[in-house]
């Protein structure tokens, strides 16, 4: 889960689209996120006021205790979002678990339309928070009904439990880590050592106190091998009655429910930041092999320069000589054709007659 | 740059800078072969790092000392015959020169000479996990990206991080000094982008987790 933000953001552009649309739209979306959770917006053209928004997502059980659905406390904190605008239609559309029909045209005019789509968009964290809230609640009475402060194991990835003890001044919330691979345990290793410190420094004491061990805390005592068998420790928060204390609780909640995912999402970005920056640095380092070639390259086409300027000013043997031979024939025949000196064109055809020099694939006809 | 560090490099540097006389040296068993001799493992001799089932003769510890004995009588002969330079430059193939350079025992640098190639395997320190890791990244990414090296090789000697093969070709394409220094460049920078990116990781994390507790107040 790599979405931080309590509402949904593709929810909610569909939903501002609906409500900021001139003419009435006909929708019908279906929208997936995290693998889970599953939206279903509908809005029909004969009723343009209103939309319907169906919602399934997998709910927040107590260890092998399975979920019973929507409780009337999430229902309350529901219609708490704005209860002009958001009704929830009873029962809920098949294969959901809750259904709302959404009056747009009811949004109160002395409140912002946009942080009421924001806040129904982010009904699913609402329903999750709601859930823990309420058992909270269950887990302070029935401590105070046996004395004792065993923890309750809260499920929300069939993966990922975590752990939640009420203690009398602090909720202690305890996550077992594991990871796939081993280069993610470090990094997040790395992570939680990081967190601890910074809990521990003096600018953040009023931030709950973090504590990691490769071994599982005391408060898990007694709890199957199966759940505190990890390979990256466990990573526990100490939640004060501060932390907890009006609008901060859902704040609080949410960031505990979204923990597993918060380090998940850190983990990957910090191989992509790794691997941006070897990339980086692969052509700093061919760089230094490359330099010779390039000066080399210079040097041979300084070479290859010179070359041709020479080739310009000198011609080459064949064509000197033929040249100079060119002008002597030249020259004999203008003394052949020029000059006529009686008793000279004996002499003539004897010494200066160029001779004529057959060819070996041609014959002379004998007469 | 540590002193110790700076001791380091320069013996390589002068280490490479003595071996790294290549010339064109074709196979004396297989014509037309012309392989680089390191590669090859010709082994008479015990080398250190090479068994015997890796080695091109195949050969059992009597015919190995008969080999020794037999190579032994051949070069006093050759060397009562001819000078001493004459000698060692036909037999020079036959022994791949092995220098092993240390600063710990994380970090060493093993140099292998032979008549036409060279080969440089180095062995990167890794304080932590995280370092090893990161190493092992890095090391392994360019690996991967060896053809933009040309003297890299693909896969490391055994026991170390990374390996090159530098060839007479390479240094007649190549000068002799700017692979020394492209070398030593390499080793400098390696360990330097590594303490960079543990220090980067560190930082980012810090960021992360105080973002995270920020929410909390």
């Amino acid at each position: 889960m790599a979405c931080f933000e309590r509402a949904s953001p593709s929810l909610k552009k569909i939903l501002l689209k609906i409500y900021r649309a001139e003419k009435p739209l006909e929708i019908d979306h279906h929208l997936h996120e995290f693998g889970s959770v599953e939206y279903h917006i509908q809005s029909s053209v004969s009723n343009p006021h209103l939309a319907y928004l169906s919602i399934s997502m997998p709910l927040l059980s107590q260890g092998d205790l399975p979920s019973y659905g929507i409780s009337r406390y999430t229902t309350e904190m529901i219609k708490g979002i704005s209860s002009d605008v958001v009704e929830i239609v009873e029962p809920a559309k098949a294969g959901y678990q809750l259904t709302l029909r959404l009056h747009f045209a009811k949004i109160p005019r002395n409140k912002d339309p946009v942080k009421i789509i924001t806040d129904i968009s982010a009904v699913q964290a609402t329903i999750l928070s709601s859930q823990l809230k309420e058992m909270l609640r269950k887990v302070n009475y029935d401590d105070t009904h046996q004395g004792m402060h065993k923890p309750i194991k809260l499920v929300y990835h069939t993966r990922e439990p975590f752990y939640v003890s009420r203690q009398p001044q602090k909720i202690i919330t305890v996550f077992p880590m594991r990871f796939k691979e081993y280069s993610d345990v470090i990094i997040a290793t790395a992570f939680f050592q990081e967190l601890m410190d910074v809990g521990i420094s003096e600018k953040w004491a009023k931030a709950p106190p973090c504590c990691w061990s490769p071994i599982p805390p005391p408060e898990l005592r007694g709890e199957p091998f199966e759940d505190l068998s990890t390979n990256g420790g466990f990573v526990t928060f100490d939640i004060a009655p501060r932390h907890i204390k009006g609008k901060r609780l859902d704040k609080a909640v949410w960031n505990l429910l979204n923990f597993y995912a918060y380090v998940k999402y850190h983990v990957k970005c910090t191989k992509g930041f790794i691997q941006r920056r070897m990339r980086k640095r692969l052509d700093s380092l061919v760089e230094v092999l490359q330099k010779p070639n390039l000066e080399e390259d210079e040097h041979t086409k300084m070479v290859q320069g010179c070359r041709r300027t020479r080739k310009w000013v000198k011609l080459p043997k064949s064509k000197f000589l033929k040249r100079k031979c060119g002008e002597f024939i030249k020259k004999i025949k203008r003394i052949r054709f020029r000059l006529k000196i009686q008793g000279f064109l004996r002499f003539r055809q004897r010494w200066l007659k160029i001779p004529k020099f057959s060819s070996s694939m041609k014959y002379t006809k004998l007469n | 740059m540590a002193n110790t560090l700076r001791l380091y490099l320069t013996c390589i540097r002068n280490t490479l800078d003595a071996a790294m006389c290549l010339q064109n040296f074709p196979c004396q068993e297989v014509e037309r072969h012309n392989k680089p001799e390191v590669e090859l493992k010709y082994v008479y001799w015990d080398q250190p790092g090479t068994s015997a089932e890796s080695c091109r003769i195949p050969y059992c510890s009597f015919i190995k000392k008969a080999l020794n004995v037999f190579l032994t009588f051949v070069i006093v002969l050759y060397t009562c015959m001819f000078d001493c330079c004459t000698c060692i430059f036909i037999f020079f193939f036959l022994f791949i020169m092995q220098v092993l350079i240390c600063r710990n025992e994380a970090e060493k640098c093993l140099i292998e000479a032979s008549i036409n190639s060279l080969r440089i395997s180095l062995k990167v320190k890794q304080a932590d996990e995280l370092e090893n890791i990161l190493t092992k990244k890095f090391l392994r990414f360019l690996s991967m990206r060896a053809e933009a090296f040309q003297v890299l090789r693909r896969k490391p000697v055994q026991g170390y991080d990374i390996s090159f093969l530098i060839t007479n070709y390479h240094c007649e394409d190549m000068q002799k000094h700017k692979l020394i220094d492209f070398i030593v460049q390499f080793m400098e920078d390696i360990d330097k982008e590594i303490s960079e990116l543990k220090m980067s990781m560190n930082t980012r994390g810090r960021l992360v987790a105080t973002e995270f507790l920020k929410q909390f107040m």
